[in-house]
């Protein structure tokens, strides 16, 4: 046995055999918890059945009972209370109805009960009760007889008085006449008066008068007897009524033997038989009264059977109603037991289910699965150094082997593999960067080409202008010299023979004026060169150091902008202010280069006006100024270039060395000028600075380092007086003496 | 048959709600009489029946009233309150009347005006001059006839004026009608400062009359104001003439005068009777004529009564009212015509209505029986006397 054990639990059982087990474990606790709560559930039906089959239909005949007999209870007062033979007739029938119904409803009773003390009692007291009421329906049905009777009784005897009237009235009437007057009849004569106003006949009228004063007595008692409710006034009525019957009796003979008379003793003879003999209206009455009186002890004892009855049958109510509740506790607590039952058999249920959760699948598969899953997470992660080791019987065992083999491998390749794979990416990485760079410095050629461009187009139109400039001095000087020239032959000629002081000193003056007017053909000759040889240089690009005259770099290239911005608009203005300090001096720089940076800035600051002149804010008061300034330091020279135009705004002034950015429209500029600026100045080793304020001014300072120091060199030519006089470049003009 | 009665009820009821008006439809006007046809009045019903149908054959025959001819059913109350009560009841619940005409006596209307009133169905020219049915609360009844009390001032106006007699007794029968004319009588008299000098009572349904006749001689009045039975005032009458005792004797119309004369024989000469319709057989005024020329078109063997004339008048005075109305005939517009304009002229029978005033008529006319034992026409007492 053991080892049977040992061998099952040493032997191989895949997973579905395991979770077989363990699902087939957790199927039977709960099978046996629906057994126990089949059974339970059983036994409160069997207390239900209790309840409904033997309380239930218990109370109801009870209460059916109950109900019945107050129905019965109520209808003997209805009979008698009927007013009519046709009323008592139907309620006679209802109340059979309801006699059999509860009847019926007791012989229900007694069935379920079988020959309970009670419902003996019950069936007695219905019986009784039923008997009552079959005594006061025949009570009834007499009295409706002796009504019947009673009526006709009155019926006959209002013709009777009616008849006696009709005869003794006129009877009395005629007694009377015929005593007063003597006529007996129409058309006969009237009889002597000793005849008819006679003793005699006065009696007679005296006796009918007596006659009928009975007679109306007679009916008049016979008639307040039907009026009488009490039984014992009937006897002195009839008393009376007999003593009038023995004076009409006595006086009947006074009719004698006339016509009447056999009228009259037949009303008489009615008259008795209704007072006097065994049919007669004072016994109706009596028999009337007596029945009356039973009928209300019937009613009397109804009432109390009925009490009786009632309270057996509440009796009966209250017993069927603790049995009820007895059968409803007894369900209660079948009920509870059920319940109780259930709960214990959940609670079993549920540890049970955990316990195979946990011990089967948990602890021995879950586990291990959770293992395996961590080291293969492990070996995704890059972990191959660890063993995968765990132990069992089962699919987890082979996969945990299996991953073991796979790890071992997936170790050699991954160290083969590394080298290789580096050395591969490098190269890759290095010919993507030599492409791009490549392409950077094709991107900056073509850059600097379009920059070189553009500025050549923007300086034709200033350097045309300059050149012309200076040749007009060259013209006007050189026919100014050709009339001093003449203007002094003429001279020699008046005066060949003697030149006084005065003409000599003329003479003197104009050869001086043409030695100046000569001198300066020269000077603007050579300027006219130099512009020609900036142009050129210009478009050549990348000149080499060498020591320039920064003022005068920066005078010209302030010019050639200047002028280009009125070739292009000629209602362009600008006033330039020029505080240019001598000490400046020269200093190595590559000045073509600076001469774009300058130029570049000045062509935006007359830019710059002009915006804000054709905003034209400030009307004609705007005077639209450039101020240039050079400033020696100790170890740099700073120029500044400040214009009065629009300003930059704030959330842009960092953005205007970037590449391209421009606030110009797309036509106008490539954004390229104040980068290539900056990268020049910075080639130099010096630095740009930008002060703005928008709507009132840029200022734009360029340091620009003293290396190798240079000497300042005196410039003996020169501008003309005007240049620091800041006179308007557009005006210049310069006379010959 | 019932079928065909039930369709025809329905085609009466689609008839009549297409006119508006209940009994009234475009071809015919519904009228009903609740009467005494059986028991001791029913020579009353009988010709107030006659001569309202009488009256509305002759307007048939000319085309009815606007088109619409006239209809009377007829219910016997054999003079019985209840019987007139449920008759009532019947013609305007199920018949749907358009009004009432001709009910017959004292008691009979006592119980069925109610009725007609709650159900304000008109009422016209009730058989009876009682005093409560002149009352103005009774705004359905139409009077045609003159009251009772009109007729015993007109007996105590004329023996005084005409014979001079100062001297005047009253016997009545014992019973509610007599009473009433006994009051009338009475009022009459003590207007003038007089009293009864004798009264005379006998009980209902008897002929003892006797001992009131002693009551009454015994004071020798002049004169003797009737109001009872025909059969009681024609023994008293015939007593005291036999007697030798032979006052003036006047009785009231509702005496059923033709059966007094007949009871009376030879005996009633010169007993005069107060009447509230022209006399049948004179020729004026005109309406009396036309009177007798529609009973012997409608009847011809009928011969021309008190009763059947009043009846016929009765006839004339509803014809008059819907002939005011119009077209469009309505109870209200129908009881409203003939309060408008007062006078009602039929053919010289003047008729005289307003607000407070239900009685048309307020003539009392004279006769007297002749000693052939018929009625003639007077103008005053004494030209009956002088012969």
């Amino acid at each position: 046995m053991t080892g049977l054990f040992k061998r099952l639990l040493e032997g191989r059982f895949r997973i579905s055999a395991q979770l077989y087990f363990g699902i087939g474990g957790a199927v039977a606790l709960t099978m046996g918890a629906s057994l126990v709560g089949w059974f339970a559930f059983n036994k409160v039906g069997d207390s239900q059945r209790l309840v409904n089959e033997d309380s239930l239909p218990e109370m109801a005949a009870a209460f059916a009972v109950a109900q019945q007999s107050g129905t019965l209870t109520a209808a003997a007062p209805r009979l008698t209370a009927a007013a009519t033979p046709e009323d008592f007739a139907r309620v006679a029938a209802e109340i059979a109805a309801e006699r059999d119904a509860f009847e019926a409803r007791l012989a229900e009773l007694t069935r379920q009960g079988g020959e309970d003390e009670r419902f003996v009692r019950i069936r007695a007291h219905g019986d009784s009760l039923i008997a009552n009421i079959a005594a006061i329906d025949s009570s009834v049905a007499e009295r409706f007889a002796l009504a019947a009777r009673s009526e006709a009784l009155r019926a006959e005897l209002a013709a009777v008085r009616s008849g006696l009237v009709g005869i003794l009235v006129p009877a009395i009437d005629d007694q009377l006449f015929y005593a007063m007057t003597g006529y007996r009849n129409l058309g006969e004569a009237p009889v002597p008066r000793d005849r008819h106003f006679s003793e005699v006949e006065f009696d007679r009228y005296r006796h009918l008068a007596e006659l009928q004063a009975d007679a109306t007595i007679a009916i008049q008692l016979l008639a307040s007897a039907f009026n009488l409710s009490d039984a014992a006034l009937i006897e002195p009525l009839r008393e009376r009524f007999e003593a009038a019957a023995g004076r009409i009796e006595r006086r009947r003979s006074v009719f004698g033997a006339t016509p009447s008379q056999d009228r009259i003793a037949g009303a008489f003879e009615r008259l008795f038989r209704l007072g006097l003999s065994e049919q007669s209206g004072f016994n109706l009455r009596a028999s009337e009264l007596g029945l009356a009186e039973q009928q209300r002890g019937l009613l009397g004892r109804n009432r109390s059977l009925a009490i009786d009855l009632v309270a057996e049958v509440e009796g009966l109510v209250s017993e069927a109603r603790t049995s009820a509740e007895d059968a409803t506790e007894a369900s209660t607590e079948a009920i509870l037991t059920g319940r109780r039952l259930l709960l214990a058999l959940n609670v079993v249920s549920i540890v049970g289910a955990l316990l195979i959760a946990y011990l089967f699948v948990g602890r021995v598969l879950l586990r291990r699965l959770e293992r395996l899953s961590d080291r293969m997470r492990g070996m995704a992660g890059g972990d191959l150094e660890t063993r995968v080791e765990i132990g069992g019987h089962d699919e987890v065992a082979d996969m945990a082997s299996a991953l073991e083999v796979f790890r071992r491998h997936a170790l050699e390749v991954q160290r083969l593999n590394l080298v290789e794979k580096l050395a591969e990416e490098l190269k890759d990485k290095n010919s993507q960067l030599e492409s791009v760079l490549a392409d950077l410095r094709r991107a900056q050629d073509q850059i600097v080409m379009r920059e070189k461009l553009a500025a050549l187009g923007e300086l034709t139109a200033g350097v045309a202008h300059e050149i012309k400039n200076p040749l007009n001095f060259v013209k006007n000087f050189s026919e100014v010299s050709v009339e001093l020239l003449e203007e002094m032959q003429e001279v020699l000629r008046e005066d060949e023979v003697q030149l006084g002081d005065e003409q000599r000193e003329l003479v003197e003056e104009i050869c001086g004026d043409l030695s100046a007017n000569l001198g300066r053909i020269c000077q603007h000759g050579e300027r006219a060169n130099g512009i020609v040889h900036d142009m050129l240089s210009m478009g050549r690009g990348g000149g080499e150091r060498q020591l320039t005259d920064i003022n005068r770099l920066l005078d010209e290239h302030a010019r050639l902008a200047y002028h280009s911005a009125r070739a292009t608009d000629p209602n362009f203005n600008l006033t330039i202010d020029e505080n240019l300090d001598p000490e400046a001096g020269q200093i190595e720089i590559v000045p073509q280069d600076l001469g774009r940076v300058f130029l570049n800035m000045v062509s935006n600051a007359c830019h710059a006006t002009d915006e804000r002149r054709r905003a034209g804010e400030d009307g004609e008061k705007y005077e639209p100024t450039l101020s240039m300034a050079t400033r020696r330091l100790d170890e740099s020279i700073e120029v500044r270039i400040r214009d009065n135009g629009s300003g930059i705004p704030p959330e842009v002034i960092d953005k205007i060395f970037n590449p391209f950015f421009t606030t110009k429209p797309t036509d106008q500029g490539t954004g390229l000028g104040l980068a290539l600026s900056n990268d020049i100045v910075r080639q130099h080793g010096g630095t740009i600075r930008v002060e703005s304020e928008p709507g009132e001014f840029t200022e734009m300072i360029v340091d620009l380092p003293l290396s190798p120091p240079s000497e300042a060199m005196a410039d003996g030519e020169g501008e003309p007086e005007g240049a620091s006089r800041g006179e308007s470049l557009g005006e210049e003009r310069e006379q010959p003496a | 048959m019932r079928a065909a009665a039930a369709s025809l009820a329905v085609l009466a009821a689609v008839v009549a709600i297409d006119a508006g008006e209940t009994g009234v439809s475009h071809q015919r006007i519904l009228f009903g009489q609740s009467a005494a046809f059986s028991g001791p009045a029913q020579e009353l019903g009988k010709n107030m029946r006659r001569g309202i149908q009488a009256a509305f054959a002759e307007a048939n025959l000319q085309g009815g009233v606007h088109g619409r001819q006239l209809e009377l059913l007829s219910l016997d109350d054999a003079y019985e309150p209840e019987a007139a009560i449920a008759n009532t009841r019947q013609l305007i619940e199920q018949e749907g009347v358009f009004a009432l005409i001709g009910a017959v006596g004292t008691p009979t209307s006592r119980s069925a005006t109610p009725v007609a009133a709650a159900a304000d169905v008109p009422y016209i020219a009730p058989f009876t001059g009682a005093a409560f049915l002149r009352q103005p609360i009774w705004s359905n009844v139409i009077n045609l006839r003159a009251s009772y009390n009109q007729e015993t001032e007109a007996m105590v106006a004329r023996l005084t004026a005409d014979l001079g007699i100062e001297r005047i007794a009253v016997m009545y029968q014992d019973d509610s009608f007599g009473r009433a004319g006994y009051r009338g009588a009475r009022q009459a008299l003590e207007r003038r400062g007089m009293d009864p000098v004798a009264i005379g009572v006998y009980p209902r349904n008897t002929t003892a009359v006797k001992t009131a006749l002693l009551d009454l001689r015994s004071a020798d009045p002049g004169a003797v104001i009737l109001v009872g039975a025909y059969q009681p005032v024609a023994a008293l009458i015939a007593w005291a003439r036999h007697t030798g005792w032979d006052p003036v004797f006047i009785t009231i119309s509702f005496v059923g005068s033709n059966a007094l004369a007949r009871e009376l024989g030879r005996s009633g000469t010169g007993v005069f009777v107060t009447q509230v319709v022209p006399f049948p057989a004179n020729d004026t005024p005109p309406v009396v004529a036309a009177y007798r020329r529609a009973l012997a078109a409608h009847e011809p063997e009928a011969a021309p009564g008190f009763v059947s004339l009043e009846g016929y008048l009765a006839g004339r005075l509803a014809i008059a009212a819907l002939e005011r109305c119009g077209p469009e005939v309505d109870r209200a517009r129908f009881l409203e015509s003939l309060r408008r304009d007062g006078l009602i002229d039929l053919e010289g029978f003047e008729l005289r209505y307003g607000d407070a005033d239900n009685q048309g008529s307020d003539a009392v006319f004279l006769t007297a029986i002749g000693s052939d034992g018929a009625y003639f026409p007077i103008n005053t007492l004494r030209e009956a006397k002088m012969p």
